[in-house]
């Protein structure tokens, strides 16, 4: 009994002055926030990292939880999280091809909104082809739900010493870069002629892609497949003949072999590179083609040159408990000042024409000016819903018939048919 | 005794049984009744549109191609791996009975494959098949013969990556197994060479029926992990080349979180489930009708 009352006296004593104290020791000021952010790992969440700790020095009470995670678990955990509504995230990076489901499910902020509130608009500097990718429905007039993060497009690169050894230095269609590649195989045992990343699903859609838009062909038109055309034959048969010139088992590569070979020097010419992959490639410690490799825009055939655009755009879920921190956030990532420190240390392209236009990071990365074109000219992928179902039936079959299961035609049918099954 | 009264004496019992119940309420017959019921219909996580469809997923799915692939390959890796694994399980068991010089280090050694995580070992065996730098096709090379895709070839990617399997789980065979012999008594084996039995004449006779119902457990367990394989065909190959390792597993996994598919990814788990349900109702049947 006696103990049980020194027990309760105690806990009178101390509960109390703890609360006193407790009281008194928090200082007065902002309230802190936690941001919590779904993004990308590798140098897109060192990018993150160093504009999160950036703000967080101008704004000490916020702190950010950064969840670095590949691309595939990126959009499950996001998706999973945003149908529910719990608010986990306050931040997310997306994947353009997944922005317009997102949007269209009103899962998203409303930026236009928030904008009005503080009486700004989007600002003009950030280049005006890919700031309509976070709007929807998809064009100048949709309403905003996202800013473009990450400036990725797809480009072109080759040893341009070796162009220039078999006399291929200005290759301004496929079919020249077709006959560089014979040449290269003919005359250079030991290096790769073409290099892509040739894994089903999204890589070899991606590498594809510039090839089939440049044959004319087309994906969708009016909402219906359009892979039944005498264009998509000559663009798979072309890529085919093309294919015959990469390494044995490129039908398994993926970027991080493709990286490797551009570095090494042993591809001469690469289909498919991504901004994001060539961030050293003029860093002598990693690189052995130092001022040897040239990226460009893709080549063109029956239709100009078309590069991919695969931007990485950041919105803010609806249900988040700080909508407005993550918009200052958000506003300050996207801010020229910000994209350059992140493209100066990291390599992640910027989604600026004045960043692009930075003396000091052309000099760095010399492929700029070409990587500001196919930003402000290339083609996105279709804004569907059924992107993600097109794209593993299309990649699916691409490289059934790169590994010789499935000829171009019965590829291609084969792809329309499933086609029209997802979008009916 | 009426019910009442049955009920009034056992409702301790009830009491006590009811929470563990609860739990598998939660945990298991939730969730198998909530894929039953999302097989039915046409539902899509993203746009959450829902509508009863009846059995038009399975249907649909069945008569895919790919669906079709998929579970040819995964009957065919589950076939190849269990008894690749039971079989090379026992010969380790029997490799390992009796006392040896260097017995311990050796079975750690032995076991050592299965305590490391998939992910890990797909990542030195990604290595090791790699076309250009892999150390399997260099040893090839040393013997003059032409490099093997070994995740890259459709007629042999499935087998590679049935080897990291039976690599990683043959130890997890030859544990049971060896416990199972080690539980016999040696008299047994004494007696049969007394008979005037061989070595493969005891082991025919006497070890592996004495060890059969071991073997039925290793063979049941492998069987049901195997036809769920997952995370070694998306850790090495995704899939392909083509369809080449294409598994039910995998196909549910791109239904349901890359397309948000959850009506057909359902669909197809329920297919798993009553395959696995079927195996292992045969397993337990059979390993019942062993112990009786």
């Amino acid at each position: 009994m006696r103990r049980v009352m020194i027990f309760t006296v105690l806990a009178l004593l101390i509960v109390p002055s703890m609360l006193y104290a407790r009281g008194q020791s928090e200082p007065e000021g902002p309230e802190m926030v936690t941001l919590t952010i779904a993004g990308r790992d590798g140098a897109y969440g060192d990018a993150m990292q160093l504009a999160a700790d950036a703000y967080s020095a101008q704004n000490p009470n916020v702190s950010f939880e950064i969840l670095k995670l590949s691309g595939s678990s990126l959009l499950e955990q996001t998706v999973v999280d945003l149908g529910s509504g719990t608010g986990t995230y306050d931040l997310l990076m997306i994947d353009d091809p997944n922005a317009p489901r997102m949007m269209q499910a009103g899962w998203l902020a409303d930026l236009d909104k928030l904008y009005a509130a503080r009486g700004e608009s989007p600002d003009p500097d950030l280049i005006a082809n890919v700031l309509q990718l976070g709007r929807h429905p998809y064009g100048p007039d949709g309403t905003l739900y996202a800013l473009p993060h990450v400036g990725n497009v797809e480009l072109f690169a080759y040893r341009r010493d070796l162009a220039e050894k078999y006399g291929h230095s200005s290759a301004q269609t496929w079919s020249d870069v077709l006959a560089a590649a014979k040449d290269i195989a003919a005359g250079e045992p030991d290096v790769t002629p073409i290099l892509f990343r040739g894994s089903k699903g999204n890589p070899i859609v991606t590498g594809f892609l510039p090839i089939y838009w440049a044959f004319g062909a087309e994906i969708l038109v009016d909402g219906r497949p359009a892979f039944d055309t005498p264009q998509a034959l000559n663009a798979l048969n072309f890529f085919l003949e093309l294919a015959a010139y990469a390494p044995e088992g490129v039908s398994m590569y993926q970027s991080a072999q493709v990286r490797d070979a551009l570095y090494s020097g042993a591809a001469a010419i690469v289909i498919e590179v991504w901004p994001g992959w060539i961030g050293q490639l003029e860093n002598p410690e990693v690189s052995s083609v130092v001022g040897k490799v040239s990226v460009a825009n893709h080549p063109g055939q029956v239709e100009a040159s078309s590069s991919l655009i695969g931007v990485w755009l950041l919105g803010i879920p609806k249900d988040s408990e700080n909508i407005d921190t993550a918009f200052d956030f958000l506003q300050f990532i996207t801010s020229a000042e910000v994209q350059r420190d992140i493209a100066m240390e990291t390599g992640i392209p910027p989604t600026r024409v004045s960043v692009h236009q930075d003396a000091a990071l052309i000099d760095k990365y010399p492929w700029y000016p070409p990587q500001l074109a196919g930003l402000q000219g290339g083609v996105a992928r279709p804004r569907t819903d059924y992107w993600g179902e097109i794209e593993t039936a299309f990649g699916g079959f691409l490289q059934q018939a790169l590994i010789g299961d499935l000829t171009a035609e019965e590829a291609l049918a084969e792809i329309q048919k499933k086609v029209e099954e997802i979008v009916r | 005794m009426t019910v009442l009264q049955r009920v009034r004496r056992d409702s301790f019992y009830y009491i006590i049984f009811a929470p563990a119940f609860l739990v598998i309420v939660f945990l298991t017959i939730y969730p198998v009744l909530s894929v039953l019921i999302n097989s039915l219909f046409d539902y899509n996580f993203l746009s959450a549109d829902k509508e009863l469809i009846g059995f038009e997923n399975f249907v649909k799915i069945i008569g895919e191609a790919i669906f079709q692939r998929a579970f040819l390959n995964t009957v065919i890796f589950s076939l190849v791996a269990t008894t690749a694994e039971a079989t090379l399980g026992l010969i380790l068991a029997l490799l390992f009975y009796g006392r040896f010089a260097g017995k311990r280090a050796t079975m750690t050694a032995v076991i050592f494959p299965m305590m490391l995580s998939t992910m890990v070992i797909c990542a030195i065996w990604k290595t090791m098949y790699h076309h250009d730098i892999g150390v399997l096709n260099y040893l090839i090379g040393v013997l003059g013969m032409e490099p093997v895709g070994w995740l890259t070839n459709k007629r042999v990617a499935l087998f590679s990556v049935m080897i990291v399997d039976i690599w990683q789980w043959t130890p997890f065979a030859f544990i049971i197994i060896q416990a199972g012999l080690n539980s016999v008594p040696p008299e047994l084996f004494e007696a049969a060479g007394i008979d005037g039995a061989g070595y493969f004449r005891t082991l025919v006779h006497v070890t592996i029926p004495v060890l059969f119902s071991q073997i039925l457990m290793v063979f049941l367990l492998r069987t049901i992990d195997t036809f769920r394989v997952f995370d070694k065909v998306y850790a090495l190959t995704q899939g392909g080349p083509g369809n080449a390792t294409e598994t039910v597993s995998y196909f549910v996994y791109r239904e349901g979180f890359s397309f948000f598919n959850i009506g057909r990814a359902s669909a197809a788990s329920v297919y798993v489930l009553l395959v696995i349900s079927i195996i292992a109702g045969a397993y337990i049947r059979r390993i019942l009708k062993q112990e009786v």
